[in-house]
């Protein structure tokens, strides 16, 4: 039986930003996804990368182990990341865990994108 | 299975060892919670402890046999709420004496999981293991009771 809110990926490029949103549970079940979101936007060169949630409200630990996996692979392909559109609760959680350090956290997708034109 | 003794104010929860569950048993706690008055901001601190909780005793405590079973009780004390997780112990765990940091995982010195006990740590009042003379894992974690209520729009 499928209890998860199954994660919705999509990808979309704005103003030179390639921007990847989230819509649902990031557990251990949304890796390939998130992967293959990843790999697609940085084979077409993206240099910045928006992960752009949906106040989801359930990431786990094995959620954020796959963003860990996406971080290191941003660092070594010299690409900048960012995240928005997390709950409050879970911006607590970012800090909390280290993800803050390698990605900016902003409240939305606008923020986001102002802040990234700002550094361009 | 030793069962802990309940309090008037308590709830019980028996789950499979399939993920997904942990999000059953998180609602349903959280409803708990929110019914004794735990501010608003906590009961999210404490939806994701369960979580935790549970996602360990699925993985690590029942290896993710899903005809294991994952037992949750909750309790109400003067001053504060207690959970107790118990699996059945395929295999006993702990945490990691010095887990990586996440430098060390974004270098690939180590797995990027294992973030569970460190979220859990950080985000309760009290978590422990509790040593039992039976087969199976007992983690109990606590939160203070502070006065406030939940705001209308919490789940």
């Amino acid at each position: 039986m499928m209890l998860e809110d199954e994660l919705t990926v999509s990808t979309r490029e704005c103003d030179g930003v390639a921007i990847i949103d989230l819509s649902g549970d990031v557990t251990t079940f949304a890796e390939e996804k998130i992967n293959n979101a990843y790999h697609e936007v940085t084979s077409k060169g993206a240099r910045h990368v928006l992960l752009n949630f949906r106040q989801n409200d359930y990431i786990n630990s094995a959620g954020i182990a796959i963003l860990i996996g996406i971080v290191t692979e941003v660092t070594r392909n010299e690409q900048k990341l960012a995240v928005s559109g997390l709950s409050p609760h879970f911006q607590k959680i970012f800090r909390m865990v280290g993800l803050a350090q390698y990605a900016e956290i902003y409240q939305d997708e606008e923020e986001a994108l102002a802040a990234f034109k700002r550094q361009a | 299975m030793n069962t802990p003794a309940c309090s008037p104010a308590s709830l019980e929860l028996s789950l499979p060892s399939e993920l997904g569950y942990e999000v059953i048993a998180r609602d349903a706690v959280a409803a708990f919670a929110c019914r004794l008055g735990i501010p608003a901001e906590r009961i999210e601190d404490l939806k994701t402890v369960l979580c935790e909780a549970c996602i360990n005793a699925m993985e690590h405590g029942n290896s993710l046999d899903p005809g294991l079973r994952v037992q949750i009780f909750c309790r109400i004390e003067a001053e504060r709420l207690v959970v107790e997780v118990l699996d059945q112990g395929v295999s006993r765990y702990t945490a990691a004496p010095t887990p990586l940091s996440i430098g060390e995982k974004v270098a690939g010195q180590g797995s990027a999981r294992g973030m569970g006990l460190l979220l859990i740590s950080q985000l309760c009042d009290e978590a422990g293991f509790v040593t039992r003379s039976g087969p199976g894992n007992c983690f109990r974690f606590a939160f203070h009771r502070q006065p406030g209520h939940c705001s209308s729009g919490d789940r």
